[in-house]
């Protein structure tokens, strides 16, 4: 009897020992190397994803406030570009809602989130802010979102306009003698009509310390010289996207997403 | 032997008055946010509560923390002018004028650097500024926390604020902070206008007071946003009647004073300062950060036709060239009418933000 029982034992912890359960891959965070049997619990560390947008003049490094030559002979300086992307996504994948470029503030960065870079391999996306959120009350978003009027700033115009989606302002020497920038420019294109899609396909994700990124291109010469509308800042350094100024919106609407690269 | 009684008891007393006595049972404050603002951040490490509002009430007024005991934080920041000075600049203790206007105080729990210059990205860490600064209150802060620390009633209100014995700048910086947060302005006629133009529900009183906006305050509101106009909503927008940036305004051709450079070392940056919220524009002259326009005719007259031109003026004064956006009589008065409807009387007489030691 009491070898009965032993037997019985015996088999009976070796058949509840070959039934462990618990995460079985190796790649995630909670990797059980005991568990032979997945109980779906696994996790898995989210890379940081980061989308950088670089910009140049032609081939030389772009900085705010330095002074380039355009194909006028001009002298410019930009002195801010600021964008709003939006519903960036793949699929039904969305990587982004809503990320505000600001390159004096926050340099070359358009956004970081975590995420899964292999979903992305195709980026879509607007420049600017669909109609329905672009009239919302820009206070009711959350703190840490760019649409938050305490974000936003001199990117929102007002509820009716709605918010700025491309501003690029700076100072242009007309004159080129290099030291005579009291020209101002002044390019804000926004409300509804002047939202506009855009994306990128084959997307090579480098890897970073902590994830991955992507570097796309802004070429401020590129936006000027535009072969189909070529922006002559002497002539053309305002616009606020209003009547009167529609021309010279479309013009940067279309150029900007020229400049746009990745 | 009844003598000795008699001291007992006499001494007993007296020292009872002066016993430390008090508990650690914060009740936490729960901000009152406008409908049309933003929520506010508060720092984790310095949250709101009942008692450290109060504490910091009595620390904005406490002459205690200047070197002489004369002077407060109230005595440049006058609730009456907005919680700024009606005169250019500022004395201390020592008879020494600084070299900036004094800025109003209100809404700041929105505000992301403090100062003309934005030294200081903190409202705690702004605070610790003026009472060390020899031409302001001129006093080390370890002078001021131990007269503060000498005063039992100053030590209980310290412990029901923190819970912990001990009075240092840090703690005086906190509750000043926790008050002046509350210092919300709200209420003036271009609330009401902003939220009638928003479709933004109105209470009873607000209601009433959208009957009251005058045709030329509408017409003066539609000016100052357009761009074809005063163009003045570019640097002040929104609830909050401001936007979060350093600007050169056109006021001079060169500079005496650097503002912002001074803080970054940056020649780009010379000649710009912080943009200032127009709300109480009415009462918080003089204006600009050195005081130098006494009445805002002198103010809308220097956007209409007196900017000056430099290295490093805002692109956003898009008329620089031609001096300014050349408004006319009529323009001027209307834009005038609009500035006065910023003024917010409930806000400078809340009885909540007044000296509590009268």
């Amino acid at each position: 009897m009491i070898r009965f029982i032993f037997i019985l034992l015996t088999c009976s912890f070796f058949i509840a020992s070959c039934k462990k359960e618990g995460c079985t891959d190796s790649q995630a965070e909670n990797y059980n190397p005991n568990a032979n049997e997945d109980d779906g619990s696994c996790t898995y560390a989210s890379d940081l994803l980061q989308i950088n947008v670089n910009p140049k003049f032609g081939a030389q490094n772009f900085y705010l406030d330095s002074a380039f030559e355009t194909s006028e002979g001009y002298f410019v300086k930009f002195t801010d570009i600021k964008f709003y992307i939006s519903e960036l996504k793949n699929g039904n994948d969305v990587l982004c809602d809503v990320a505000l470029y600001d390159l004096r503030q926050t340099q070359h960065n358009l956004t970081s989130i975590p995420g899964d870079y292999s979903k992305y391999g195709s980026l879509f996306g607007e420049i600017g802010i669909d109609s329905v959120i672009n009239h919302s009350d820009p206070s009711a978003f959350p703190n840490d979102s760019p649409l938050n009027i305490s974000n936003a700033g001199l990117m929102h115009w007002g509820w009716n306009p709605g918010y700025i989606f491309i501003s690029i302002e700076g100072k242009v020497d007309t004159l080129a003698t290099g030291n005579n920038f009291n020209h101002n420019i002044s390019f804000h294109v926004g409300t509804d009509q002047f939202l506009q899609s855009f994306g990128f396909d084959n997307l090579i994700w480098i890897p970073t310390d902590d994830g991955y990124k992507l570097d796309w291109t802004l070429d401020l010469q590129a936006f000027l010289n535009n072969s189909q509308s070529a922006i002559d800042l002497k002539n053309e350094f305002l616009t606020h996207s209003g009547s009167g100024q529609m021309i010279l919106a479309e013009k940067v609407k279309n150029n900007f997403l020229i400049a746009l690269t990745q | 032997m009844r003598a000795f009684f008699f001291y007992f008891v006499i001494s007993m007393l007296f020292l009872s008055c002066n016993k430390d006595k008090t508990t650690f049972t914060p009740i936490p404050y729960a901000i009152n946010i406008p409908s049309h603002f933003p929520e506010m951040e508060i720092p984790q490490d310095n949250p709101m509560t009942e008692e450290g509002i109060e504490l910091g009430r009595f620390l904005f007024y406490e002459i205690k923390l200047s070197g002489d005991n004369t002077m407060s934080c109230s005595s440049c920041h006058l609730p009456e002018y907005g919680f700024a000075e009606n005169t250019s600049f500022s004395t201390g203790i020592d008879g020494i004028s600084g070299n900036r206007n004094a800025m109003p105080l209100f809404n700041l729990g929105w505000e992301d650097f403090f100062f003309w210059d934005g030294r200081r990205n903190t409202l705690e860490g702004q605070i610790l500024g003026p009472v060390p600064n020899p031409i302001e209150m001129h006093q080390e802060w370890k002078e001021a926390t131990n007269k503060l620390n000498a005063d039992v009633n100053y030590r209980n209100m310290f412990y029901r604020a923190f819970g912990e014995e001990g009075i240092d700048s840090i703690k005086v910086s906190k509750a000043i902070a926790q008050f002046l947060r509350t210092i919300i302005s709200s209420n003036s006629k271009f609330d009401v206008m902003y939220k009638y133009e928003n479709s933004l529900p109105l209470s009873p009183s607000e209601n009433e007071m959208l009957l009251t906006v005058e045709a030329e305050e509408w017409a003066g509101y539609d000016l100052f946003k357009s761009l074809n106009g005063a163009d003045c909503f570019h640097c002040h927008n929104g609830p909050l009647m401001r936007v979060k940036k350093f600007s050169n305004n056109g006021l001079d051709g060169s500079f005496s004073d650097l503002g912002r450079a001074l803080v970054t070392n940056d020649p780009n940056d010379e000649g710009k300062f912080k943009v200032p919220s127009l709300r109480n524009i009415e009462l918080t002259a003089p204006y600009m950060h050195d005081g130098r326009f006494n009445t805002l005719d002198e103010v809308i007259e220097h956007y209409s036709s007196g900017i000056h031109i430099s290295s490093t003026i805002d692109p956003l004064i898009e008329f620089a060239g031609q001096g300014g956006v050349q408004l006319d009589a009529q323009e001027k008065f209307l834009i005038k009418k609009f500035l006065l409807t910023l003024t917010d009387t409930v806000f400078i007489n809340n009885p909540n933000f007044k000296d509590p030691f009268n």
